[in-house]
């Protein structure tokens, strides 16, 4: 039998803190948009950054000594551009969904403009990363910390389209990056716009650690099929929490 | 004076032909192409010979040299026939008072259309004394020749983005020229800029009397439209990975592209690799130095020459963007680890907890 | 008693003020104020030393390379690198074709219309011009029709105002040249424009461009190769050879014989601006490395009070031989403004204590300079042209000896004559003329070399900054074409801790030390006669014939 930190039967907890035979339920929360937005999303980030990288630091690649013979390079190059098309145009279809989606997907849970989603944010600080309390609130949707966080990942999402854009400007005829030619005059080189996007690239990679860890640990915490949630759309969610 | 150009080139005995030669060579150097020439000749035979004035502040008179170094129009025909340079401290014979003298003779007489060119940026600590012309300061003098101009013209990067003595923690408070006259300004960056694209500017503007196209950091598009590495040869090697991998291996010997050893070409706007430098001879990649990016703005502070990416502000000179970034990353990581495994220890109870409600139900 | 102020001096780099006391005709006292200041030694303090030839190039645009090739030595005098002799003979080759193409301009563009007068050449007769030219020298240009078409040229220009030449002095008593010497002088004037763009493409072939072409740590950027088209190769080798042979033309039939003729119209200028007589050169163009500075083809020493049974050694990493005084300078220094520091403890702290500007003169004020004020063993020194003469002929170098003599002997003047405005002048052309054969053997050994496949250009043992030691310090010295040049570095960490950089105009135009010794410029022109103060054309010979670099000076 389990035992609790101070010794006493799980059972016994369990009644003392007034639970009953727990129930739960299925809720469908991301809609099929925002799953293949999430995997999408996902795969070019991940392309994006690897591609990105190798563009600061080529490897020494040389299977061939003159330069018609080989191109590795600039399949790199090719390989960032068109995630880079994929991600910006994903990115617009989820910010669409987020107007018509699901209230999972809305883009007020992202925002924390009601007083109780503060109070979550700072519940689950306390709860999931100080550790203090025991048991923090298990919202259906993302939690109000956790979407707040997408959200400033939405900003720095956008701030790596638009130096990305910028950058990109002088070698394309599209229009889309045209518009934010502006930003080289703003921090004053294209040195530096290449030096913040390459600054960036470390934030996703520090994002992507941190996500998928707290995928795995709020599957492991609350056991409601977390992680499946952004696979199959379904979360599971106890009755009794159940507005 | 009151002559036109080729009224006073005619009176050096120059032929029509000549002439014609001449005005064709400054269309191209202008940037409107064979087909320009034409509208090169009817300026030169309408327009009077501008009086130009050259300031010097804060330089190293590179800009002035590199633009003794242009092919066509021939720097002498420009010098001595299509402006009349009234002032510049390199080359007038007068000195001192006579020196004043010119250049006060040269606002008073033209005003509202003599042409400023600026060399040099502007120091502004401390009153301005850091550079100081026969007794002023050259914040005053610059405005003083800029108030009544036509156009003002900054030469090179000290003069449009400060340069050198603007690099990091610019002792005396160096200062581009637009920052400092409410006239609009037109920037010819470089450290110095190419002589051919000097003479291209000056061939638009004091002889077809016209501004030439200005892109958003109001340099001329036509030479800073481009970035060095979009039209360097070595390009292909690029984009095939070909790099040089250490100074004077078998790669560079052979041309490969020198962007692993700092080449600032991708992120530098500038004419070098179509106009190339003197006469065509040569710019800095053809002879195995990769571009330091010397016609962009804080260049000196985007160093070191050496490295892809400048180093992180704040930290020592080896500390790039990715010794940081790895630093943040691995520690981002054993920060997760580390909340692993405290989770395991402090939620052990509510681990539990979901572990008898499976149990209950089974 | 008058002050003569003279603001701007023109025709040199940068911004120079001087201020002479005349009495009766003659100078009596002078001072030479450096106006403008960059602050470089600060802004090169904890950037990568790697880089530091890039910020000290652009020091100065007229003495481009010789910073750059300064600061490569310093840094790898500090870390122990030597460079590959391939190597060091490229960077001999920029060298001496930076001291060429310099000194010519200096002649012709900076110094000449003290000497000669423009206006004056409208009166020559161009048939006799060009009987003069060809008795002492072959160049072909020298036609009566072309003498005749450039006199229509400046015709022309003085109908529409002189642009470049207004204001000048002409017509003053104090120039000599017939009027035919006048026209020769003013169609080489211009000759030289056209052709000084041509040599520096030596530059642009090794470098990259001119101004500010490229140098490396450890060697040189330019890689050889004779079977790569995007290397130095047999093309671009010709280009340079051809480069060569046509500036060798140009020195020895029109540079040398004009130097010599209008020379000889100006004798009297033997006597006046002598100035100071100790003379110092760091020694330059190295045949077995750097490091073995009895090998190379200017002698390192001092000479003191004009005694050439002597030369005394240098050593500039002794820190009581050279030191910064700043007495009478814009500056402070924490251990008190009396004292001297090495350049390896050096400051800068600016500290303008001068009158508010606009100003009309600096008498009165104790400091009035941005130049600091060096002295080698506490004495001032020239350098220059003529002091690197005079340290190699006193060292015995029978090529200096035999050229030096050969001029004099052409002037009928007597050694002593160097010692003066005319003497500095002369100096300057025999070291063009000697760069122009030493860059002729230069080359040839490096296209032996070439031959010999020993193409390596660099040396990359130390170029990773892991590879060096946490503290280490290094001077670099050369002569640049205005003399003795040193840069003294302090590396900790990877990083520039100080940097310091002396340069020759700040030894010839710096203002007195704190024993109110005064340094070159000033030295040189007391007992100066000014025939008109409204035209002080006597000042401007004197200075002119240091060939003042002021950005060099303050930096
Ligand atoms: C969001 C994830 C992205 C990451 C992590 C990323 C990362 C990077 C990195 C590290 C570099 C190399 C920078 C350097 O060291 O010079 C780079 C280059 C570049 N990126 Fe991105 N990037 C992303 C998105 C984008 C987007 C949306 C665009 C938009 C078009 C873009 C366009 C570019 C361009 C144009 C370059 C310069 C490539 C070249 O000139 O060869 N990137 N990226
Ligand atoms: C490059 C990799 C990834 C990125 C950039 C990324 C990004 C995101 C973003 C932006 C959201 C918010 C979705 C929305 O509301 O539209 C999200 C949600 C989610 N992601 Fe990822 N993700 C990545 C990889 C993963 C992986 C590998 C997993 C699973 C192991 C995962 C599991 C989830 C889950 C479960 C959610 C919903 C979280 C919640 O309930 O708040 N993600 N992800
Ligand atoms: N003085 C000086 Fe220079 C020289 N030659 C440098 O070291 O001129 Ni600009
Ligand atoms: S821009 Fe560069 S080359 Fe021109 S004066 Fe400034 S430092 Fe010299
Ligand atoms: S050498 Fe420089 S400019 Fe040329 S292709 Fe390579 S990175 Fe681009
Ligand atoms: S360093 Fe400057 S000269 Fe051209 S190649 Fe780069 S812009
Ligand atoms: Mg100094």
């Amino acid at each position: 039998m389990p035992m609790s930190s101070s010794g006493e039967p799980i059972r016994d907890i369990f009644r003392s803190n007034g639970h009953g035979p727990t129930e739960y339920r299925r809720v469908y929360v991301w809609e099929l948009p925002v799953r293949s937005y999430h995997w999408i999303n996902a795969t070019a980030l991940v392309a994006l950054c690897i591609t990105g990288y190798l563009i600061g630091h080529p490897v020494h690649i040389l299977y061939a000594p003159e330069a018609y013979q080989q191109y590795w390079f600039g399949w790199v190059r090719f390989i960032h551009f068109t995630s880079a098309w994929v991600y910006i145009m994903n990115f617009f279809a989820r910010l669409y969904w987020g107007f018509v989606g699901n209230k999972y997907a809305k883009w007020r849970t992202f925002l924390p403009l009601k007083k109780s989603q503060r109070q979550e944010i700072v519940e689950v600080i306390k709860a999931d990363v100080l550790q203090v309390k025991m048991h923090g609130p298990i919202s259906t949707g993302h939690n109000s910390l956790a979407a707040f966080i997408y959200f400033l990942t939405f900003i720095v999402f956008l701030l790596q389209m638009i130096t990305g854009c910028a950058l990109y400007a002088p070698m394309s005829t599209s229009w889309l990056p045209h518009l934010f030619a502006w930003v080289v005059p703003l921090l004053g080189s294209d040195f530096r716009v290449r030096f913040w996007h390459h600054i960036f690239l470390w934030f996703f990679v520090c994002f992507v650690i941190v996500h998928i860890y707290l995928a795995f640990y709020h599957d492991y915490i609350e056991g409601r099929g977390t992680i499946s949630s952004i696979v199959g759309g379904w979360k599971f969610e106890r009755v009794k929490d159940a507005k | 004076m009151g002559q036109s150009i080729w009224q006073s080139m005619e009176k050096k005995g120059y032929s029509r032909r000549e002439f014609l030669q001449f005005c064709a060579a400054a269309a191209t150097v202008a940037g409107l192409g064979k087909s320009g020439a034409a509208q090169v000749v009817s300026a030169f035979e309408k327009r009077e010979k501008p009086a130009v004035v050259w300031m010097h502040f804060q330089e190293c008179t590179c800009c002035s040299e590199s633009f003794l170094r242009a092919s066509h129009p021939i720097v002498l025909d420009v010098l001595l026939d299509v402006l009349s340079l009234n002032y510049t401290e390199t080359l007038m014979a007068a000195s001192g008072l006579q020196a004043e003298k010119s250049l006060n003779d040269t606002i008073q007489n033209n005003k509202g259309k003599y042409i400023v060119l600026v060399e040099g940026a502007v120091p502004t600590h401390d009153g301005g004394v850091y550079c100081m012309i026969g007794g002023k300061t050259a914040e005053s003098i610059l405005q003083t020749v800029a108030k009544d101009a036509a156009a003002v013209v900054a030469w090179g990067s000290c003069a449009s983005n400060g340069c050198v003595q603007a690099a990091k923690p610019n002792p005396t408070g160096a200062t581009p020229i637009h920052k400092l006259v409410d006239k609009p300004v037109i920037n010819v960056p470089g450290c110095p800029p190419i002589a051919d694209v000097m003479m291209g500017v000056v061939t638009h503007l004091l002889v077809l009397g016209q501004v030439p196209a200005l892109d958003s950091l109001n340099r001329p598009k036509e030479f800073y439209g481009r970035r060095v590495h979009d039209t360097c040869y070595r390009r292909p090697n690029y984009d095939a990975g070909l790099f040089v991998e250490s100074w004077d291996d078998e790669n560079a010997r052979r041309g490969y592209c020198l962007y692993k050893m700092g080449c600032k070409g991708p992120v530098t706007y500038n004419a070098c690799s179509v106009v190339k430098w003197n006469e065509g001879t040569s710019y800095p990649i053809q002879s195995g130095h990769g571009c330091i990016g010397c016609s962009e703005e804080g260049f000196w502070d985007n160093g070191p020459f050496y490295q892809h990416l400048p180093s992180f502000p704040g930290f020592g000179v080896e500390s790039t963007a990715d010794t940081i970034g790895t630093i943040v990353g691995v520690t981002t990581l054993a920060g997760v680890a580390a909340h692993a495994v405290v989770t395991n220890v402090r939620k052990q109870r509510v681990i539990a907890e979901v572990h008898a409600e499976e149990q209950k139900e089974s | 008693m008058t002050r003569v102020v003279v603001d701007p001096i023109t025709r040199i780099e940068g911004h120079l003020r001087i201020e002479a006391v005349v009495e009766n005709g003659v100078i009596t006292d002078a001072y030479s104020a450096g106006t403008m200041v960059r602050g470089l030694e600060k802004i090169l303090v904890g950037r990568d030393p790697r880089d530091a030839w890039a910020i000290t190039e652009r020091v100065c645009g007229v003495c481009t390379t010789v910073h750059a090739l300064t600061s490569v030595r310093a840094v790898e005098s500090a870390l122990g690198i030597s460079v590959p002799p391939t190597a060091e003979l490229i960077r001999n080759i920029m060298m001496t074709t930076q001291y060429v193409q310099d000194h010519v301009i200096h002649f012709y563009h900076l110094h000449a219309l003290d000497w000669v007068d423009i206006v004056n050449a409208l009166k020559a007769d161009p048939k006799k011009a060009a009987e003069i030219a060809a008795s002492y020298s072959s160049w072909d240009k020298n036609t009566a029709a072309y003498f005749s078409s450039v006199q229509d040229k400046i015709k022309a220009f003085a109908a529409s105002g002189l642009g470049i030449f207004a204001n000048g002095y002409w017509g003053h008593p104090a120039y000599k040249l017939p009027p035919e010497v006048n026209l020769i002088a003013v169609a080489h004037y211009l000759d030289a424009l056209e052709w000084q763009k041509e040599i520096v493409k030596i530059h642009a072939v090794f470098g990259g461009k001119n101004p500010h072409p490229n140098y490396l740590v450890g060697g040189v950027p330019c890689s050889i190769s004779t079977n790569e088209v995007a290397a130095i190769n047999s093309d671009r080798l010709n280009l340079v050879s051809s480069l060569i042979s046509q500036a060798t033309e140009f020195v020895n039939q029109v540079y040398i014989p004009d130097v010599l003729t209008v020379a000889g119209f100006y004798k009297d200028w033997a006597k006046w601006g002598g100035g100071l007589s100790n003379y110092l050169s760091y020694g330059e163009f190295p045949t077995k490395g750097y490091n073995q500075p009895e090998s190379f083809r200017y002698a390192r020493g001092v000479v003191l009070n004009r005694d050439l049974s002597q030369v005394h050694p240098v050593n500039a990493r002794d820190t009581q031989e050279i030191k910064e005084y700043i007495a009478h300078s814009w500056y402070t220094y924490e251990g008190g403004d009396s004292t001297g520091l090495h350049p390896w403890s050096g400051e800068t702290n600016l500290n303008y204590t001068g009158p508010k500007p606009p100003f009309e003169t600096l008498e009165g004020h104790d400091k009035y300079s941005f130049l600091k004020t060096p002295r080698w063993k506490e004495q001032p020194m020239e350098v220059g042209p003529l002091a690197r003469l005079i340290v190699s002929y006193a060292s015995g170098h029978t090529d200096v000896k035999e050229l030096v003599g050969q001029t004099l002997g052409k002037l009928n003047v007597p050694t002593d004559a160097l010692f003066s405005t005319l003497g500095r002048t002369a100096a300057r052309a025999i070291d063009a003329k000697l760069a122009m054969t030493w860059l002729v053997e230069y080359f040839n050994e490096l296209m032996t070399r070439v031959r010999m496949n020993e193409v390596s250009t660099f040396n990359g043992e130390r170029w990773e900054p892991k590879t060096w030691p946490s503290e280490c310090e290094g001077v670099g010295l050369t002569e640049a074409p205005r003399g003795a040049l040193a840069h003294f570095i302090k590396i900790r960490n990877g990083a520039i801790e100080n940097y310091q950089l002396v340069v020759p105009t700040t030894w010839n135009g710096s203002p007195r030390d704190a024993r109110q010794q005064r340094s070159s410029f000033e030295q040189a022109l007391i007992g100066t006669p000014v025939a008109n103060l409204e035209q002080p054309v006597e000042i401007l010979r004197t200075i002119h014939s240091f060939d003042p670099c002021l950005a060099c000076a303050v930096h």
